[in-house]
């Protein structure tokens, strides 16, 4: 089960980039975050929009396979606010 | 902790089973976005996949288009192996196929699989 982020947590985060990827389809979402995770630094913070509603369960096993931490959710209108540390 | 990691999907399916054709480049596409490395075979009807053309026909609800997982899995270093029999037996040339799918043999495939950390057949 994903991690559920309070609002004060989320504001706590030092986020360096959003990443929208609202409207695609598994597995579109994690090619996303592949794709634009090189765009940040080690140990700096993505944060992922995903109307994908598998996502949010997914991106635990996805981060831990690519070397990354997925640091939580949280939900918003219609879509999940994700976001996952770069660890390589 | 994946770098090593190699997966081989056996694609068995083409146009004629639009699901379990897509659902082998789905796995394929997470996987590789999780810096897997990624083989695809394609065997039996599935080396129609890798035809020109005919990847952007196939389609299935909820995952993303067949063709755009196809493009994403070769850009993330995917390797594309379609049986040489499989081909000829369908009138399908080598130059029929899309850009960088290797035309290989039985003991190709073997070689693949006897390397990866798991086979999946579709």
């Amino acid at each position: 089960m994903a991690a559920v982020l309070t609002e004060a947590e989320v504001a706590g985060l030092d986020k360096t980039t959003v990443v929208d990827a609202r409207g695609v389809a598994c597995p579109g979402p994690m090619i996303e975050a592949k794709k634009s995770m090189s765009s940040i630094g080690l140990g700096e913070i993505m944060e992922l929009w995903s109307s994908d509603s598998g996502t949010k369960e997914d991106m635990g096993y996805w981060a831990e396979m690519a070397g990354h931490t997925f640091l939580g959710a949280v939900p918003a209108r219609g879509y999940d606010r994700l976001f996952i540390r770069r660890g390589k | 902790m994946a770098d090593s990691k190699k997966l081989v999907f056996m694609v068995t399916h083409g146009p004629d089973n639009p699901e379990m054709a897509i659902t082998p480049f789905v796995m394929a596409g997470a996987a590789s976005s999780a810096d897997i490395t990624v083989v695809m075979g394609f065997q039996g009807e599935g080396v129609r996949i890798v035809k020109k053309g005919v990847a952007e026909t196939i389609a299935a609800s909820k995952v993303m288009p067949l063709s755009e997982l196809l493009n994403t899995i070769r850009e993330f270093g995917g390797t594309f192996l379609v049986a040489s029999p499989a081909i000829k037996s369908r009138g399908i040339s080598e130059q029929d196929l899309i850009e960088g799918a290797q035309v290989v043999n039985a003991s190709r495939f073997v070689a693949e699989i006897m390397s990866a950390t798991n086979v999946l057949i579709y």
